[in-house]
């Protein structure tokens, strides 16, 4: 394998690894040996710099791949065995094709960026070191994910970034709603995960039930260039039901991982993380590690149209729940956290339609808006003492002009404006969704169906950023003005009052701000060393003045507001990036079955009308700041919206049904069956032992004689009896 | 020879190893229960000589029967051995016991009880 260029892909692997180990073994050494302000920064720079190497290595292995071939552009680079055994065998082996480099890109490109900005944003934060950490443990796992050559591997590293996402929602520990919102990202993860497995051991029997000279596999049944070769497409032709199963089994996979309607659930809750944190893994990479699943295993879901019809129909309701809830929000993230839901419902419309390579395009295009609207919240946030209320925001475009202007990008680029990102790829997919011919079952067209939702959803994607837009750097006054000047001692307990009595944050109230202030979890010794510690920044009151963030945070911010304006027309433009992901197409279905183009449908009027409608309704309801009827007083509200701020109900129900169902069968399993049944049988048959025990306990009577008298009986019958044999047997006269 | 017949050797072995049944069952000094088990063993010892004595073979074969007509006898010698030993050990577990004990009733001998 020497001298194949292809071999630098384990440093883009392994340079995340290595910063990974930096941190955790050195990082806290470093900060104390250098001082806080010092060793943060030699650490910042620790952190950020594997992640721009692996970038740039990303970039020349991207070259070296475009010199290629279109048809040799899928390059397996072997390390070593992992497992090998008998009718078993999984090497550890990456793959280097369009498709995993894209995501690579993604990942080490906006992930540099991430960690750049997330040096500015964490700069006041005392566990810096274990930020990193896990933000550089992230990124390695997020790598195995996608350029592991087998499932196996992708599972290494799906379960690698859960639970990184578990470890980094809950980062402030101290604070119980965040750890609480981390294991409930972590176990609604765990339903999805069990999809995934049961996927692949269904993959493993159908593939194995051909002998194992199969395809030159010799037991390799989880490697791609088997999943991919031409045999294993024509059997899962051969086999429409199990492929089936197995294609919603990984969509039960997707979903958990890339919050889809059923277990959509986590994501929301999962903003309790720091800023960056969520528009790194909640946003741009590891959410739409669903969508490169169905696009790397596209060949199963092209050969269940009913499977593609179930993932378009998920999609598009995800896409349109999401964003009703998304307009009973006023916590600025959580408006985003929603937003993300429904584009990842928009993704998989257009994996459902057959339209792969839009999905993974509006991967791309979102990973730029999004994480350029998440990071933009966060410097609003940042800058405004750490109130994520919209209720407290308004005018700021005055004091942060350039996170204001990038922020206005990412806004155009969601709603869908040309030539902005989010423009090119919506389009794709809803041209894919209303012009495809591939999702339908029952003689329902489904992907034609989700189509439309998605139009709709798009024109309330318009609507609801304006209202984030407008609330935050509009409208004619600066609500925080009216937060009364209040002394020192009491200043935070109001603001706590204040938030509870207005909690309208669906459910939970989770603050985006540094360690927990409620003297809740704190031993006295911290409580008081804390004390000496003069504060960072004071609370929001009337006298607060915003600043604009530095250039470690607004760098980040430009770059992204960039690759949002142009990004998308220049992936789009001659269908490049549909060329560099499919050059010969799809596997199974024809050009004319995934003609992107409706016939008959204005599609380019309608959805450029889509997006000028919800904003233009947009500005007509918020153009004059925030509306009396969505305030403080939540009983002004209208139903809807407070129907919509509770997620209609959704959350609180399957949590409900989750915790006391679960406790009810737990309860059932223990007294119906367990104490019941199986400590009824065991217990029983002691009980049946004691007495049979008990009887036979009487004959011994311990008396010498008492055994001699039954060892005599025994003998005399014995002796009869044998007499009466011999008698029997004539041998006696 | 012909006197004294094999039936009525068989009949006081019968009445002996009687005898000495019901004593073992029913006495409860372990002397007397020793005393009866050997004459339990002696009535066995009894019916091996009648039966060596009168056995048909003996009677009517010749010299090449010796070694069988000797071996009733020495299965005799060697339970007088065996006997002679278990009363050592039996003895010897009884004065064992009656200095643990100072008593030596069987129906007090009941630890084994369950």
């Amino acid at each position: 394998m020497n001298g194949n260029p292809f071999d630098l892909i384990w440093y883009v692997l392994g340079l995340p690894l290595a910063g990974f180990l930096v941190q955790a073994l050195f990082g806290g050494a470093v900060i104390r040996a250098l001082g806080p302000a010092a060793g943060r920064r030699v650490m910042g720079a620790l952190a950020v710099l594997p992640i721009v190497a692996a970038f740039g290595l990303g970039v020349s292995l991207v070259y070296n791949l475009i010199q290629l071939d279109p048809s040799s552009r899928n390059q397996v680079v072997t390390l070593f065995d992992w497992i090998r055994i008998p009718s078993l065998w999984v090497p550890f082996e990456l793959r280097v094709d369009p498709l995993s480099m894209t995501m690579v890109l993604i990942i080490t490109g906006v992930g540099a960026l991430i960690h750049l900005y997330a040096t500015g944003y964490m700069a006041e934060e005392s566990d810096y070191a274990r930020f990193f950490t896990y933000l550089n443990l992230f990124i390695a796992f997020m790598l195995i994910l996608v350029l592991g050559n087998n499932l196996l591997m992708l599972f290494i590293g799906w379960e690698g970034v859960g639970l990184c996402s578990y470890l980094l929602i809950g980062f402030w520990y101290k604070d119980l709603a965040n750890s609480r919102a981390g294991n409930k990202a972590f176990i609604v993860n765990r339903i999805g995960d069990v999809g995934l497995v049961i996927a692949m051991f269904l993959l493993v029997s159908l593939i194995a039930s051909q002998g194992p000279s199969f395809v030159f596999s010799e037991g390799r049944f989880l490697s791609y260039d088997v999943l991919l070769s031409q045999s294993a497409i024509n059997l899962y032709v051969a086999n429409p039901l199990l492929t089936t199963v197995i294609a919603l089994c990984l969509f039960v996979g997707a979903c958990g991982k890339s919050a889809q309607f059923p277990l959509y659930l986590w994501l929301p809750d999962a903003m309790a993380g720091p800023t960056p944190v969520s528009a790194l893994i909640h946003a741009a990479t590891m959410v739409t590690a669903g969508v490169f699943l169905l696009n790397r295993l596209h060949p199963i879901f092209e050969a269940s149209p009913v499977a593609g019809a179930v993932v378009a129909m998920i999609g598009a309701f995800t896409a349109a729940f999401a964003a009703l809830i998304a307009f009973g929000q006023t916590d600025i993230k959580k408006v985003l956290a929603y937003s993300t839901v429904s584009q990842l419902g928009f993704m998989f419309i257009a994996c459902g339609a057959g339209a792969y390579w839009a999905g993974m395009f509006h991967v791309t295009t979102h990973a730029f808006f999004k994480a350029l609207l998440f990071l933009g919240a966060g410097a609003v946030i940042h800058a405004m003492a750490h109130e994520q209320d919209m209720r407290r925001y308004g005018k700021l475009l005055k004091y942060l002009p350039i996170t204001g202007a990038t922020m206005l990008v990412g806004w155009v680029a969601i709603a869908g404006v040309p030539p902005f990102a989010g423009f090119w790829s919506k389009e794709a997919i809803l041209g894919a969704g209303l012009g495809n011919h591939y999702a339908e079952a029952a003689n329902q067209n489904w992907g034609m169906v989700a189509g439309w939702i998605g139009l709709g959803v798009a024109a309330l994607t318009a609507m609801y950023m304006t209202r984030l837009t407008w609330l935050t750097f509009f409208g004619p006054k600066e609500q925080w003005r009216e937060i009364p000047l209040v002394d020192n001692g009491h200043g935070h307990d109001h603001a706590h009052a204040a938030h509870h009595d207005h909690a309208g944050h669906g459910g939970h109230a989770h603050e985006d701000h540094g360690p927990d202030e409620h003297n809740f979890f704190y031993t006295d010794a911290e409580v008081a060393a804390r004390a000496e510690v003069p504060a960072h920044h004071h609370e929001l009151d009337q006298t607060h003045t915003p600043h604009e963030v530095p250039i470690s945070m607004w760098f980040p911010l430009v770059v992204l507001a960039i690759l949002s304006l142009g990004g998308g027309y220049v992936l789009y433009n001659g269908h490049l990036f549909e060329h560099w992901l499919y050059p010969d197409g799809l596997a199974l279905l024809s050009k004319e079955a995934v003609e992107g183009h409706p016939a008959g449908i204005p599609l380019l009027q309608l959805s450029i009308g889509a997006a000028l409608l919800g904003i233009i309704a947009g500005l007509a309801v918020y153009w004059r700041g925030l509306p009396a009827k969505e305030g403080w007083d939540l009983s002004r509200w209208s139903p809807f919206r407070r129907a919509a701020a509770n997620q209609f109900g959704y959350d609180r129900a399957m949590v409900e049904a989750g915790v006391d169902g679960g406790g009810f069968l737990a309860n059932f399993a223990w007294k119906g069956i367990d104490v019941l049944f199986i400590d009824g049988i065991v217990n029983g048959l002691a009980a049946a032992a004691a007495r049979l025990g008990g009887l036979l306990r009487t004959f011994q009577t311990g008396y010498v004689r008492s055994y001699a008298l039954v060892t005599l009986v025994g003998v005399v019958a014995l002796l009869g009896y044998l007499l009466i044999v011999a008698q029997r047997a004539g041998a006696m006269p | 020879m012909q006197d004294v017949p094999l039936s009525w050797y068989l009949g006081l072995g019968l009445f002996m190893f009687s005898t000495g049944v019901v004593g073992v069952v029913i006495r409860r000094n372990p002397v007397v229960v020793f005393m009866c088990i050997e004459l339990m063993l002696n009535a066995v010892n009894l019916t091996f000589l009648a039966f060596a004595r009168y056995m048909p073979a003996v009677l009517d074969a010749g010299e090449s029967a010796r070694s069988a007509w000797m071996a009733g006898q020495m299965m005799v010698i060697f339970v007088m051995a065996v006997a002679a030993a278990e009363v050592a050990v039996g003895l010897g577990i009884i004065m064992a016991i009656y200095r643990l004990r100072n008593e030596i009733d069987l129906d007090e001998m009941s630890a084994l009880r369950g």
